[in-house]
């Protein structure tokens, strides 16, 4: 194998319009080392492994390969250049075996069309062995674990011996022992196979496990690179996100006396036992990583899941419920995380959207047209839906006002909704939508007494921003319970399964 | 990310778009009225308030059972054993009528009605089993249990029923009467309801179903039931009008005439929009259709040859719409 020289990046640029999305980023990454590329969300990450792979064409700036200077790339001449990117979600052929997903596209056929079925088998080995995993060719994919299932993603880059490997947030899908396997394998790869690779990751922990040279991108440009042995964690978080003093300092929230919602003993089938309580006109944060069982949580309080061990009490009355139309009747309501898959109905109209959960409410035979108007004009009104017409199709809105649409199903004043849980309230949501839906939140809690939200993000902007008292939700196990004046760094930290050392005690 | 723009149509292109997406909403209108006419012209018979009285008791069951699989199809779901349901319930009726009279024929058949479509509703509602594979195993075995019972054909019912298969009230059959009665409620069902309104949100999101709070499930087997007694009502209607149950004809093909005329109603077969209106105008199309041309003295291969024809032009006009509405 030559010795190859790094893939170089120089003043790379890419704006989308006025907007600046990259800046002058210059990168260098070197052959066997393991390259881990971090920030926060809209820092530019995407765009970055765009413009590598040739998803994005950037707007000024080059990329140097050897001594090839490129301006950017398509697809295909990413794939030709050597540079191989592997996402969260494979694309893998389920019903295939191993060596027909290894040689997909790219199949060894005969002068008469008809594959060789042997020599890729032979060949898959081959690449299975250089990466250390074991497994039988002709095994059928969708038979294996999604460790393996990954490790044949990965396979398949490695066959085309490519000189850069992109993985983008690899482990999201993965168990505890999976991701040990696959940090294992990402090392072998470089270390033994020579391979340049860019991790891109959120997790602090795994980035300490495997990489060779950390890059922090902040506002498209690189904040800076340095060798993985001189940066602690707490660094990291500092650069990503770095303390913000609470923004919403203007929001004066009322601290109510009174209970609303008691959890006792309360396990999931991924989360607690834990005891918790939730005040009257509070707002609950939930702010866990990828994994740490934050929608198991919601989705069990709100009927959707396996019923809950332990006790869940809602205003003196202790819930039992093992629907979820059981649990809109006792007043929980959920707004599920991905709205297109999981809350709207897209061919329906905006009218038929909001009132889907009440129709068996208002009327077991003769609906009234008008008053479903009225309704629908009240609550478009106070959500500010736009446009604010009830007979487009769902799958009109733009993101925020679909999400809008979806909480207003919450809004509409027919079976009282007492605790209303979200997840992911405003993901895809533009920043005036989002401010909107806080504030509706927030109302939601003044307006009536003995109401709750509990909510669940990602996003430490949005929990600091929203909520009254964050839980820290790591693996399944409430760890702390938090005020948002902690500031994001403090909470990222804390969100860390790995064990962080810091100054501060909380 | 900008507001959408107000659902008015800005270009000329955009427009015209818009215009030409409802043309093809009148086409299937268009073409029942065009069939119409053809036959009034071809025929004297045709155009008579006798004829058109005759199309719907002829074809009552056909009626029954497209409005059942109509609602059906709209949650996402297909029963392709209707056909041979009918002649087992058809069968079970005919022997209960000799055996043990009117009570036992009718209540027989709409207990064998009401657990066929809760087995389909159990195995494919509740254990979620592909319906296809379910219902058309239903639709061989069904059959097969038909003429098992009975060999050969059973007739000669009590007066009480062929009184029901062939009496008049208003100029219109009792089973002509007993089908717009099925009509009008499944018409009401879907767009006054709650129920209703679940069946399309099934047929367009299952999981964001669920969320809300529909049962899923039970709508589902709530739906299969409705359907295996509708056959059933279907049964004792054309068994009433026969006066004898031919095990081995009775029902056959019509999963092919029901689907078709859903089909023609506009109601994808993944479900999730439709108009009843428009099913039974399907249903009105492809019985006016074989009605006609039976008066013309053409061979029915025609009718058959004819109808897979229309629907395929109307999947594609479904297609193009479907375009249209996208782009603009």
């Amino acid at each position: 194998m030559a010795a190859r020289k790094s893939i170089q990046l120089f003043d790379l640029s890419k704006s989308y319009g006025s907007v600046g999305v990259l800046r002058d980023v210059n990168l260098e990454f070197r052959p066997g080392e393991v390259h881990a590329i971090l920030g926060a969300n809209g820092a530019g990450k995407s765009t970055l492994l765009g413009c590598l792979s040739g998803a994005v064409l950037p707007t000024s700036g080059t990329i140097q390969i050897d001594d090839d200077e490129f301006k950017g790339f398509t697809p295909r001449e990413a794939l030709e250049a050597g540079i191989s990117i592997i996402y969260q979600h494979f694309q893998l052929a389920m019903t295939l075996s191993v060596s027909d997903n290894v040689f997909l596209g790219d199949e060894r056929q005969t002068r008469w069309r008809f594959l060789k079925k042997h020599e890729q088998e032979r060949l898959t080995s081959e690449v299975l062995a250089k990466i250390g995993l074991e497994l039988n060719p002709s095994d059928i994919v969708e038979d294996l674990s999604i460790g393996e299932q990954q490790g044949i993603e990965i396979a398949r880059s490695v066959r085309r011996e490519p000189r850069l490997l992109i993985l983008d947030e690899p482990t999201a899908a993965l168990g505890k022992h999976e991701v040990e396997a696959l940090l294992k394998l990402v090392r072998r790869l470089a270390r033994e196979v020579g391979v340049a690779v860019i991790y891109v990751t959120h997790l602090l922990g795994e980035v300490m496990k495997v990489a060779d040279r950390v890059s922090i991108l902040r506002e498209g440009r690189v904040l800076w690179t340095k060798r993985r042995d001189e940066v602690t964690v707490a660094d990291m978080i500092k650069a990503i996100s770095p303390d913000v003093a609470a923004t919403n300092a203007a929001v004066v929230r009322m601290a109510s006396p009174g209970v609303l919602a008691t959890f006792k003993d309360f396990e999931t089938s991924y989360c607690g036992p834990f005891d918790f309580s939730i005040n009257e006109g509070e707002i609950i944060g939930i702010y866990g990583m990828l994994g740490s069982g934050r929608t198991d949580l919601l989705e069990t309080i709100a009927g959707a899941r396996r019923h809950w061990n332990g006790t869940l009490r809602l205003a003196e009355e202790e819930l039992a419920h093992h629907s979820v139309s059981q649990a809109m009747m006792s007043g929980v309501a959920l707004v599920a995380s991905d709205r297109i898959a999981q809350s709207l109905f897209a061919s329906l109209s905006a009218q038929e959207n909001l009132m889907m959960p009440h129709y068996s409410a208002i009327a077991r035979l003769w609906r009234g047209p008008r008053k479903e108007m009225r309704i629908f004009n009240k609550v478009a009104g106070e959500v500010k839906l736009l446009p604010a017409s009830s007979t487009t199709a769902g799958s009109s809105f733009s993101g925020g006002n679909a999400q809008k649409l979806v909480l207003g199903r919450w809004l509409v004043g027919i079976g009282d909704v007492r605790l209303l849980l979200l997840d992911e309230p405003t993901q895809g949501v533009d920043v005036g939508s989002r401010a909107q839906i806080y504030n509706l939140l927030r109302k939601f809690t003044e307006d009536t007494v003995g109401r709750a939200v509990l909510f669940a993000t990602s996003d430490p902007e949005e929990a600091i921003s929203l909520a009254d008292r964050i839980i820290v939700l790591v693996n399944g196990e409430v760890k702390h319970v938090v005020d948002p004046s902690l500031g994001e760094a403090e909470l990222m930290s804390l969100a860390q399964s790995v064990e962080v050392s810091h100054g501060v005690d909380h | 990310m900008t507001p959408m723009a107000r659902g008015v149509a800005r270009t000329p292109s955009r427009l015209f778009r818009k215009i030409l997406v409802s043309a093809i909403g009148f086409v299937m209108p268009l073409a029942t009225l065009v069939l119409m006419a053809f036959f009034a012209v071809n025929t004297s018979a045709f155009l008579t308030f006798d004829n058109f009285v005759a199309i719907v008791s002829q074809n009552a069951a056909v009626i029954i059972i497209t409005a059942a699989c109509a609602m059906l199809l709209m949650a996402g779901y297909v029963d392709l054993s209707v056909g041979s349901l009918m002649g087992l319930v058809g069968v079970v009726a005919g022997l209960l009528f000799l055996k043990g009279g009117v009570i036992a024929g009718i209540s027989g058949a709409l207990v064998v009605g009401f657990g066929w479509g809760l087995m389909n509703g159990v195995l494919i509602g509740i254990f979620e089993l592909s319906p296809i594979v379910v219902t058309l195993g239903g639709l061989a075995a069904a059959r097969g249990i038909a003429l098992a019972l009975a060999p050969k054909a059973v007739y000669g019912f009590p007066d009480f029923i062929v009184e029901l298969g062939s009496g008049k009230f208003l100029g219109l059959a009792y089973i002509g009467w007993i089908a717009l009665a099925f009509a009008t409620a499944s018409i009401v069902i879907i767009s006054t309801t709650a129920f209703g309104k679940h069946i399309l949100a099934i047929g367009v999101n299952q999981r964001a179903s669920f969320l809300v709070g529909i049962r899923v499930k039970r709508t589902i087997l709530t739906l299969y039931i409705l359907t295996g007694l509708a056959v059933a009502v279907g049964a004792i209607l054309i068994v009433a009008r026969l006066d004898s149950a031919p095990s081995g004809t009775l029902g056959v093909g019509m999963e092919i005439t029901v689907l078709t005329a859903i089909l023609l109603g506009g109601v994808p077969f993944t479900g999730g929009r439709g108009s009843m209106w428009r099913v039974l105008l399907g249903v009105w199309f492809l019985t006016v259709l074989r009605n006609g041309l039976a008066l013309m003295n053409v061979g029915a291969e025609f009718t058959n040859i004819i109808s897979g024809t229309v629907l395929v032009v109307a999947a594609g006009l479904e297609v193009l719409q479907m375009h249209l509405r996208q782009r603009a």
